[in-house]
């Protein structure tokens, strides 16, 4: 049996040396990224010196309650590729999904890199965490996924939380959220977290988050939320290429009706664009393919917080709560409209019934003062 | 003496797989499996909006993505008495095939190979005669010796620098690898060719639903408008896109996946009759040529078969309460009628009720309840779904295409039909569907292509869409075939909201514990008799398993 | 003729000058804004069915309902934050002191003017001058309401704005757990305006109708009439 030998790293550098790539073709790349990661030329060498010295981090990636679908889609990343990526930049040392060991020896291999390197690794998380029981409604190698999260977070340099299940819960939480699914940020504390919320988060999105981690050794700059900027800082809604039949009032009425074929709007029928922070209008999906809205469907809102529970897919606005579906607010206020109408006809009634004497004097006295002009 | 020993995590699957097996004599006599992770999705969807239900489900797996919406839909179509345009029947085709040929194509490569393949001796390879037995087997262009050699050094390059990353602590070296080195150098090879493929080969996700994975689907039809003279729609360009795809896959399967498939199971004949397990089949069949509602026109016939008689298929009912049933007896719920009833999933219950031991623990309490899954029986039998199942029922109803992919493999190997029935079969069987699907997927794409040019451009039939057309009680089912196996979704709608909503799911067959009875269901059927050469290296308790294909995300839901 | 239909004598009614200026120029902005802004708003929270075989160049009417939601919105906040300054600098009748409740009597008067307005189960003796309790309470919800509603509609449009002062409530969404909910709550609270609206202007006339000093004129000329009797009794 192969063991890993703990000799020198190497960095990329010398990596992309060994596998015959000249300094130049390493300056190209290095230009070519720092363009893509928005960065001025001077970047480049500043990444350059990034790949230069650092040997392969070390990533322990975990599964909770998850789909595993943010798993796919960051092995549908494009660029960088994912074979590179785990060849090349990082070391993958656990990812249940992938890695060759199993049982024990899978487990053994977890403890060894959080010994070996205590406070170097990246522990990247997928699904949320059951606060619910007494952890028996997540369990791996008999240990609690509780139990597991905090002894790997305690030595991790960073952590990711990949996709909506670790940023928000996702489906598991939603209503009435029978397992207390709970989102990683609110567990881990005192250590530096990366949402990248999604589901899935696009591939490419991921790859560049963690490829941003590993090149700068520095967190991406995060929003108010803890979100990536440069993915989570516009709207679908800003993005999107049907923006101007928005503007122009021009929707889609129903699927596949006369204003779908004509790519109009699809805003009446539910799209949540313009509450929803994603990458999807620009960089859009598998490659730059296509994203929900070009597909004819509405965005529902995939890395919104709480976004099961926002409402059907369907409806521009949720059911009003506790009123029942297809109830909107609307319903309700055109309701409570009628019922006060009522209640001014009626209570208009009754001022002129409990109240005619001192509105009949108001008039005796307007009549009276006619009288007293004696006008005609 | 017996000795127990337990394998968790399972790696390499979708979820959170436990197997705890009885080893004896260099066998496994009993074996347990155990999912231990739950989201209760079905009490999650109780109240919620139909048409919305497809997205929660989607969401059941990620691996497996489409399938659960796809079964979704259907479910609601059924109840609401909706039928689909042609259109969009053909696009669900065609997502699905894509999906299912990209999943076994993974499963192979990255999830399975490396219980045949072994990395570290492909090292040790010559490339000049890799290329060789790479060209011996297939056209595919990357097999010159200078690619091979490439690739060994940089692989070696990796080994070399002492963080092995996904390979630290696998069973390398393990007596049970028996592959040349120059094989184990082809089949890493394709491990990195296959996952730059895959990522393609879903774009045509991409193009109909929007995204992969979880691309989109919707109650009616599909949301992708056909639009010949519009750059949003469906056009010329799409389809041509699409086709490209096809194509590729097509190449792919056949140049590649079926070569491979082939040539490494000719090294492990010995597995054709290890791990064949419960001996019964079941298949609900999907991919309509003429509508779902018609089930002679699937391409993947339904049916079951029983104690491996491939002489005849019974006929299946899923809407009939006394056929399919979920048993809870060793599975963490309880029942309102008592824990030893069989509820039809029109009826289902899904009301947890943990017993096991308190986490951490060593051991699981066997003797009693021990999983998250629940049983499924059909007519009170245990059942195995999936690839096998599936061309054993083609097989089986006399269908020639698959009788030629069957036959053809079984003649290249030279192994009788009973091989079939074995961890070796269930392996070679996602091959050969594989196969047939790649071929099936570019008659979807011309059937598309024909209703569009006879005019008819509809992709979604919208005139049940709007909750006040529903009657005020409705029931369905919808069934489609997973990657993994039959899949079923029941669903009942009162006052316009989900009453109930229960998922039976193919890995809830395969994977589940014993019924009331204690009768094991097919990954417990198939471990038993299991050669284990070393009890601290299990090797082979994960070629059986990963034969299966896991998913545990979807077998618990 | 003899005066017979009338028993005592006749009022002597005082001019009181109620409404300053500055509260009449808030007042009427403020509602023309709340009905633009209503009005707007309700069509961008539902906009109606146009089939048109239109490209999108050719129209602008969703965008142009926006704007003028937009324009309205700033002209109702700096409306809006202008009459909370009044409210330390104006008149007696102007002063924030009659919106907050601060002690009991408040309350007490507060459940006197429900007596006499609504259910009508007492007389009323003097009535008020400005605004009873119950109407000053109200304008306070109101007030919560703007807030409510300034947050929610520049938490919202500070995603479509690069200048500074929407910038000041990038803060807002996440409050809310997100952009979602902030719309929810926004479309709700437009419900409160139009039914507030409704009551509020039936209770002008009404006040007019049976107290007769000028209500519904108040808001325009700035002043009411007391009777003298109680003009005397309140100095
Ligand atoms: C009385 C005051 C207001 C009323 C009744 C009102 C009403 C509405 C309504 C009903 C909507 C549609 C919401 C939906 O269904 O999604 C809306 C949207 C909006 N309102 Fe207001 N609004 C008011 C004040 C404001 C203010 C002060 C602002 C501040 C800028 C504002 C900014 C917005 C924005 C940004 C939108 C979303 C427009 C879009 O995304 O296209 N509103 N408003
Ligand atoms: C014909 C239409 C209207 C008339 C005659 C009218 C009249 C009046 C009068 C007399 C007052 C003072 C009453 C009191 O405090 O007891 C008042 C106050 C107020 N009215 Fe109106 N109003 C009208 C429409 C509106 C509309 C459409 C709105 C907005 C929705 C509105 C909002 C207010 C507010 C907020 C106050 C309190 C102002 C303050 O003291 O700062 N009014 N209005
Ligand atoms: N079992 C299962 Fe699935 C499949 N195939 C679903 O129905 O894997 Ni995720
Ligand atoms: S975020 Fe969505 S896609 Fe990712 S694991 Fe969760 S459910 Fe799956
Ligand atoms: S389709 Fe959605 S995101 Fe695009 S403009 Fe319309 S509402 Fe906005
Ligand atoms: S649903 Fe999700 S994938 Fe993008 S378009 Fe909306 S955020
Ligand atoms: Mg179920």
């Amino acid at each position: 049996m192969l063991t890993e030998t703990s000799t020198h790293r190497k960095t990329y550098y010398e990596e992309l040396r060994d596998k015959g790539y000249t300094r130049r073709d390493f300056m190209k790349f290095c230009t070519l990224f720092a363009a893509y990661m928005g960065l001025q030329s001077t970047g480049a060498a500043q990444i350059a010196d990034a790949l230069k010295n650092t040997p392969r981090v070390p990533v322990i990636w975990l599964h909770f309650q998850e789909c595993t679908c943010c798993s796919e889609s960051f092995i549908r990343s494009s660029h960088p590729i994912v074979a590179d990526i785990i060849l090349d930049k990082l070391s993958l040392d656990y990812s249940e999904t992938l890695m060759a060991a199993a049982g024990h020896q899978a487990e053994e291999v977890r403890a060894k890199t959080m010994k070996d390197h205590y406070g170097e690794y990246i522990l990247c998380v997928e699904g949320s965490v059951p606060m619910g029981g007494d952890g028996e409604y997540c369990c791996i190698g008999g240990k609690s996924a509780l139990n597991i999260l905090e002894e790997t977070a305690a030595g991790a340099k960073a952590i990711i939380a990949w996709g909506s299940c670790a940023c928000n819960g996702c489906v598991q939480a939603a209503k009435p959220n029978p397992t207390q699914a709970t989102p990683i940020h609110k567990i881990v504390k005192g250590k530096p977290i990366v949402k990248v919320p999604g589901c899935p988060p696009i591939g490419e999105v991921m790859a560049g988050t963690i490829v941003h981690i590993i090149t700068f050794g520095t967190l991406p700059e995060l929003d108010g939320t803890g979100r990536p900027k440069a993915f989570y800082s516009k709207r679908i809604h800003d993005s999107c290429y049907r923006r101007p039949y928005y503007d122009a009032g021009l929707f889609v009425e129903t699927f596949d009706d006369e204003n779908a074929r004509r790519g109009y709007c699809l805003y009446k029928v539910g799209c949540k664009g313009p509450s929803t922070y994603n990458s999807c209008g620009i960089m859009k999906w598998n490659n730059g393919v296509s994203f929900p809205i070009q597909s004819g469907h509405g965005c529902f809102g995939c890395s919104e917080e709480k976004f099961w529970d926002n409402g059907p897919i369907y409806q521009r606005l949720p059911n009003f709560p506790g009123f029942g579906i297809e109830t909107s607010a609307d319903k309700v206020g055109m309701v409570a409209l009628g019922v006060t109408a009522a209640g001014i006809a009626a209570h208009a009634v009754a001022t002129n019934l409990r109240k005619h004497k001192m509105v009949d004097h108001l008039i005796d006295e307007g009549k009276q003062s006619d009288r007293d002009l004696k006008l005609d | 003496m017996s000795q127990r020993i337990v394998i968790d995590p399972i790696t390499r699957i979708e979820g959170h797989l436990r197997i705890e097996a009885e080893i004896k004599d260099g066998k496994v006599i009993e074996a347990y499996s155990a999912g231990t992770m739950v989201r209760l999705l079905e009490e999650i969807l109780k109240g919620r909006d139909p048409r919305d239900a497809w997205a929660f489900v989607g969401r059941v797996c990620g691996v497996c993505t489409t399938v659960h919406s796809l079964a979704s839909v259907r479910s609601v179509e059924d109840a609401l008495d909706i039928v689909i345009p042609p259109n969009a029947e053909m696009v669900r085709n065609i997502m699905f095939a894509v999906q299912n040929i990209q999943d076994h194509v993974i499963h192979f490569y990255h999830l399975h190979a490396l219980d045949w393949v072994d990395v570290v001796s492909a090292l040790k390879a010559d490339p000049k005669k890799t290329s060789e037995i790479a060209q011996s087997i297939s056209h595919w262009p990357k097999s010159s010796p200078g690619y091979f050699s490439d690739l060994q050094k940089r692989l070696t390059k990796f080994v070399e620098s002492g963080q092995l990353g996904i390979f630290a602590n696998g069973y390398w070296g393990h007596p049970a690898y028996k592959l040349p080195a120059e094989v184990n150098l082809i089949g890493v090879a394709h491990y990195l060719e296959a996952l730059e493929w895959q990522k393609e080969i879903v774009k045509v996700h991409t193009v109909f639903g929007g995204k992969n994975p979880h691309p989109n689907y919707l109650v009616g039809g599909m949301a992708c408008s056909i639009s010949l003279d519009d750059v949003s729609g469906i056009n010329a360009e799409r389809l041509a896109y699409v086709q490209q795809l096809l194509l590729q896959a097509k190449t792919f399967v056949e140049q590649v996946y079926i070569p491979d498939l082939l040539a490494i199971a000719s090294y492990y004949k010995d597995w054709g009759a290890i791990g064949g397990g419960l001996g019964n089949y079941l298949a609900y069949g999907d991919l309509p040529m003429n509508g779902y509602r018609d089930p002679l026109s699937y391409k993947f016939p339904g049916g079951a078969i029983l104690n491996k008689d491939v002489s005849k298929v019974l006929p299946v009912d899923m809407r009939n309460d006394s056929e399919i049933q979920e048993f809870i007896s060793r599975s963490w719920y309880e029942y309102a009628g008592g824990d030893d009833a069989g509820l039809h999933p029109w009826k289902g219950e899904t009301k947890i009720k943990y017993t096991g031991p308190k986490p951490p623990y060593d051991f699981l309490n066997i003797e009693e309840k021990y999983s998250f899954l629940k049983t499924p029986r059909w007519k009170g039998h245990a059942m195995e779904v999936g690839p096998l199942a599936r061309i054993l029922v083609g097989y089986a109803s006399g269908r020639e295409d698959f009788k030629e992919v069957v036959d053809s493999a079984l003649k290249t190997l030279d192994v009788p039909i009973d091989a079939l029935f074995s961890t070796l079969g269930r392996t070679a069987a996602r091959g050969l569907e594989a196969k047939l699907m790649t071929g099936w997927a570019l008659e979807f794409y011309d059937q598309l292509i024909a209703n569009i040019k006879n005019g008819d451009t509809r992709m979604a039939n919208m005139e049940k869409f709007k909750p006040e057309t529903w009657p005020a009680k409705a029931m369905g089912v919808g069934h489609t075939e997973a990657p993994r196996g039959a899949l079923g979704h029941w669903i009942v709608i009162e006052d316009k909201k989900i009453a109930n909503y229960q998922l039976v799911v193919p890995s809830t067959w395969n994977a589940s514990p014993r019924d009331k009875d204690g009768n094991p269901s097919a990954y417990e059927s198939a471990l038993k008799g299991t050669p284990v050469a070393d009890e601290k290296m299990p090797l082979e308790i994960l070629r059986t398993i990963h034969s299966f294909d896991p998913c545990l995300a979807c077998a618990v839901h | 003729m003899e005066a017979t239909t009338v028993q005592s004598k006749p009022q002597v009614l005082r001019r009181v000058f109620v409404w300053q200026l500055p509260v009449r120029y808030y007042h009427w902005v403020n509602a023309l804004c709340i009905l633009v802004l209503t009005a707007t708003g309700f069509i961008i929270g539902d906009p109606p069915a146009l089939l048109s075989g239109k490209e999108a160049y050719a129209n602008f009417w969703f965008g142009t309902t926006r704007f003028i939601h937009f324009v309205a919105a700033y002209i109702f906040l700096f409306n809006f934050l202008f009459r909370i300054y009044w409210g330390f600098v104006g008149n007696h009748f102007a002063s924030w002191k009659n919106f907050i409740p601060t002690n009991k009597k408040f309350f007490q008067d507060m459940w006197r003017v429900i007596q006499v307005d609504i259910f009508m189960t007492k007389k009323e003796e003097e009535g008020a001058i400005g605004h009873n309790r119950l109407a000053g309470f109200i304008y306070f919800l109101t007030f919560i309401a703007f807030a409510i509603q300034c947050l929610t509609g520049f938490g919202l449009y500070a995603a479509m704005s690069d200048w500074w002062l929407p910038g000041l409530f990038t803060w807002v969404p996440t409050l809310f757990g997100g952009d979602f909910m902030l719309r929810q709550i926004h479309h709700w609270a437009m419900w409160f305006f139009i039914l507030f609206t409704v009551v509020h202007v039936y209770l002008v006339f009404y006040h007019d109708y049976v107290e007769g000093r000028g209500e519904l004129s108040s808001m325009a000329g700035g002043w009411k009439f007391i009777e003298e009797k109680y003009f005397n009794k309140k100095k």
